[in-house]
């Protein structure tokens, strides 16, 4: 409604869409040119800013374009088959089908965002196309509502679906006490052969119940060790680092199944070698939080991942892979039900939700603290020449950071979920990643947790990737 | 010391905060929203949500200390700058509901900001600002205020205090500034009688049993600060993951970093929350980090908390004991048991475990 209201004001005072046009050098705006010289009319709201071709275009681009007050970006490159680079604008093509598909999963009017092809000698597309890309912004109305959440106490909270049944119960203490008991005696012995130097695992924290990550270098330290169904942190987020500073042995990490899908992403993108790290399965039932089992759990078909070395099981351990062979009970992931939910929603609605879930945002950036994927030694929110995360704390800030996370961890996240268990403003960044790979899915048949040898499905394309989005 | 006081009935607090909000002033309470606990600005007293109220996610002091807040606006034209000095809103506020220990980490942001050099914004914001706490009648496993020198019933930082008392509460007044807020209503009130300060002595009283951290002594600061070099940083710091949480959700945090939001021709210098977590804290523009590990790191906020700030401030720690960090940090880092290995390895000759 406020929306509407200052549309209405807006139209009142004149207002005229402000559109920027990201385009390639070599063909949109060599095809701008065109327009010009032959002396087409068309709409004057379009600012070119000229890149050397769309590939160059980061999904940063566009995020500061809004942020600067822009109402409606449109990216526009050479045909497929006549990109100046072979392939810059069909990797764009992936990667601006999947910024679109985010931004309409946070409800950003997809009438703000265009892409277009237009050659060289395409004067006359151009003028078209700007002419399409104004109408459907000035249809849309100003862009008022970037990084900024209608937030009244009042604002009822959406009724996401219940989470269903659990399928499945709690494991027993007993088993809890016989594989922890099992893991103690592995890591000593592995530690003292020296196989090992290593063994990063589970330990009791301060609180009650409280499971925290255990360090364990001596064999005599292993009784610190222990497992049961709260040991929630993904431990793989200690290995990057873990394997530079190990001695002669390799790094034994004790691995959940979802967590060892994080080390098909270290191996994937060269972090870590499969020779310098032993992963120790533990059987998985599930993780419990407050006597519910996490959202991630509910669908997952996996006791133990089949990349571990060594499975702790209840009877000992074993080397390889080894499961009880009983049937596993799975049910709906209470995620997609979620994100189904959030999709039924008006844009609008939508907007509303995410921008009030960033406005919290503290940036703590624990999110990506936690996260297995997110190794680089400089992440881009501490990049400041240019500052292309703005530092201020408030809604652009924390709708930039948190766009800007989710398109960089897109066909890199194994869902893990581990940035969601931690947020302490409880931002549902789990189902962010999780549309991202349902996405990639549909689209591109991709998924990141299975083959470290696929490569990733930003980094290249098909011929005939889908562009109904064109 | 004559206490002044008096004992109501929820509708009658709630009436006065609905006459205060009435007559201009902000109410800050604390409201739910998705699930979580947050101190938020409340047009009307029925939105604040005491039931089941343990403490809010972070604390309070966003509203004394904006996580982002502009300094100054600056524009150019031609070769002439024009600044446009920050005007902070003159609106009072009332601060309600917070818990003794946040209350008393509004103590400590005031040795940052108002000690030596007076920080106008913060000074102007705490002027118009009054507290209104509200006494524990529980503690969560998290709570270690007594270990540092605070209590469930502590009054340090606030200017009224509600203790709740069964079916009915005690207002207590505790300063002068607190009486005042509450005199346009306080004739219509019964005055506390000494049952009710009995009453709300033996709640504070059972309230403090129940917490089991050990203390914190004074004397640990200059232990702690002969600590520096100790190996045993180590391994107290090598679980941590150098994310932001404990800064942001503490009640004396004040670290802030300030950067220029705008373009070529006019933009606003803001301060934003920072935190000594964070790698990029101290690095300097050589590239050279002088807390080059997450250990180190730690550590300084370990050592800021008990021994730099009570040395520099005469204070018995900087922390609280809000518990916050500790139950939010998602690898369990435990400050004060950190305090007590740290101690404990500087006194033992022994080796150190690399445990935690």
């Amino acid at each position: 409604m406020q929306q509407l209201s200052e549309q209405g004001k807006a139209a009142e005072k004149g207002w005229e869409p402000r559109i920027v046009a990201l385009v390639c050098n070599w063909c949109t705006y060599a095809g701008a040119d065109m327009a010009g010289t032959t002396r087409r009319i068309y709409a004057p709201n379009v600012r070119l800013v000229r890149l050397l071709c769309t590939g160059r275009v980061d999904p940063l681009f566009i995020t500061k374009t809004f942020e600067h007050g822009a109402d409606g970006v449109v990216v526009s490159g050479c045909h497929p088959g006549d990109c100046h680079y072979v392939q810059g604008n069909l990797l764009a093509r992936r990667r601006l089908s999947l910024f679109r598909a985010l931004m309409d999963f946070l409800g950003l009017d997809n009438r703000r965002l265009h892409f277009a092809w237009v050659s060289a000698s395409e004067g006359i597309k151009w003028s078209k196309v700007v002419d399409e890309v104004t109408a459907a912004v000035r249809e849309a109305g100003p862009l008022t509502g970037w990084g900024k959440a209608a937030i009244t106490n009042s604002s009822r909270p959406l009724l996401f679906p219940d989470p269903a049944e659990e399928p499945r119960p709690a494991p027993s203490p007993e088993e809890n006490e016989s594989i922890t008991a099992h893991l103690r005696k592995s890591a000593a012995s592995l530690l003292s052969a020296g196989e090992l130097s290593v063994v990063i695992g589970y330990g009791a924290g301060s609180l009650p119940g409280q499971m925290v990550p255990a360090f364990v270098t001596n064999p005599e330290e292993a009784s610190l060790l222990a497992w049961n169904e709260r040991c929630a942190n993904n431990l793989t987020v200690y290995l990057p680092q873990a394997v530079k500073r190990r001695g002669k042995g390799k790094v034994g990490v004790v691995v959940k199944s979802c967590d060892a899908k994080a080390v098909v992403g270290l191996l994937r993108e060269n972090q870590i070698t499969r020779d310098e790290v032993s992963l120790l399965g533990v059987p998985c039932a599930g993780l419990w939080e407050n006597g519910r089992l996490a959202p991630k759990c509910h669908a997952c078909p996996e006791e133990v991942s089949s990349l571990v070395d060594w499975t702790i099981t209840p009877d000992g351990a074993k080397q390889g892979v080894a499961t009880s062979g009983k049937e596993r009970a799975v049910a709906a992931d209470p995620r997609d039900g979620a994100i189904a939910f959030l999709e039924s929603l008006s844009a609008e609605e939508r907007w509303d939700y995410w921008q009030r879930q960033f406005s919290r945002c503290l940036r703590c950036y624990a999110c990506q603290a936690v996260c297995t994927l997110c190794y680089c030694a400089t992440c881009i929110w501490e990049r400041h020449r240019p500052q292309w995360i703005p530092t201020t704390n408030d809604g652009k800030g924390n709708t930039a950071w948190n766009v800007t996370r989710a398109m960089h961890l897109a066909g890199r996240c194994v869902g893990c979920d581990e940035c969601a268990r931690v947020c302490p403003a409880n931002i549902r960044l789990d189902l962010l990643n999780r549309r991202l790979s349902q996405e990639l899915e549909r689209k591109f048949q991709y998924r990141s947790d299975i083959d470290p040898g696929a490569a990733p499905p930003l980094t290249t394309f098909r011929p005939d990737d889908p562009d109904e989005f064109l | 010391m004559e206490m002044k006081g008096w004992r109501l009935a929820e509708r009658e607090w709630r009436e006065w905060l609905e006459a205060l909000a009435r007559a201009g002033k902000r109410i800050i309470a604390p409201v739910k929203e998705d699930g979580l606990v947050l101190f938020r600005p409340v047009a009307s007293a029925a939105e604040i949500a005491l039931a089941d109220y343990e403490n809010s996610r972070w604390s309070a002091k966003e509203f004394l200390f904006p996580r982002t807040e502009p300094l100054f606006a600056y524009r150019f034209q031609g070769d002439e700058v024009s600044l446009e000095e920050a005007r902070p809103d003159g609106t009072e506020q009332v601060l309600f509901g917070l818990r003794p220990c946040d209350a008393a980490g509004l103590r400590q942001l005031d040795h940052i900001f108002l000690g030596e050099e007076e920080d106008p914004l913060y000074a102007q914001r705490r002027k118009l600002t009054t507290v209104v706490s509200l006494a524990c009648d529980k503690s969560q496993p998290e709570c270690f205020c007594t270990a540092v020198g605070g209590s469930p019933g502590g009054m340090g930082g606030s200017d009224l205090q509600l203790i709740s008392l069964g079916n009915e509460w005690l207002l207590r007044a505790v300063t002068q500034k607190g009486e005042t807020l509450a005199s346009a209503a306080a004739s219509r009130w019964t005055p506390a009688s000494d049952k009710d300060w009995g009453k709300a002595e033996e709640q504070r009283l059972a309230v403090e049993q129940g917490l089991e951290r050990n203390p914190v002594p004074a004397e640990w600061a200059q232990l702690l600060e002969r600590s520096f070099d100790h190996p045993v940083w180590e391994g107290i710091g090598r679980r941590c993951l150098s994310c932001g949480i404990c800064a942001y959700v503490c009640p004396s945090c004040s670290c802030f970093d300030m950067n220029d939001e705008g373009n070529a021709w006019c933009g606003v210098r803001c301060r934003s929350w920072d935190s000594c977590t964070f790698a990029q804290f101290t690095r300097h523009a050589s590239g050279h980090n002088p807390r080059p590990t997450q250990a180190s790191r730690y550590r300084q906020r370990v050592l800021h908390k008990f021994a730099y700030f009570p040395l520099q401030h005469q204070e018995r720690s900087m922390c609280v004991g809000c518990g916050r960090c500790l139950k939010l940090c998602p690898v369990g880092m435990d400050i004060s048991r950190s305090v007590q290995r740290a101690v404990s390895a500087a006194t033992s000759k022994e080796g150190v475990s690399e445990q935690s």
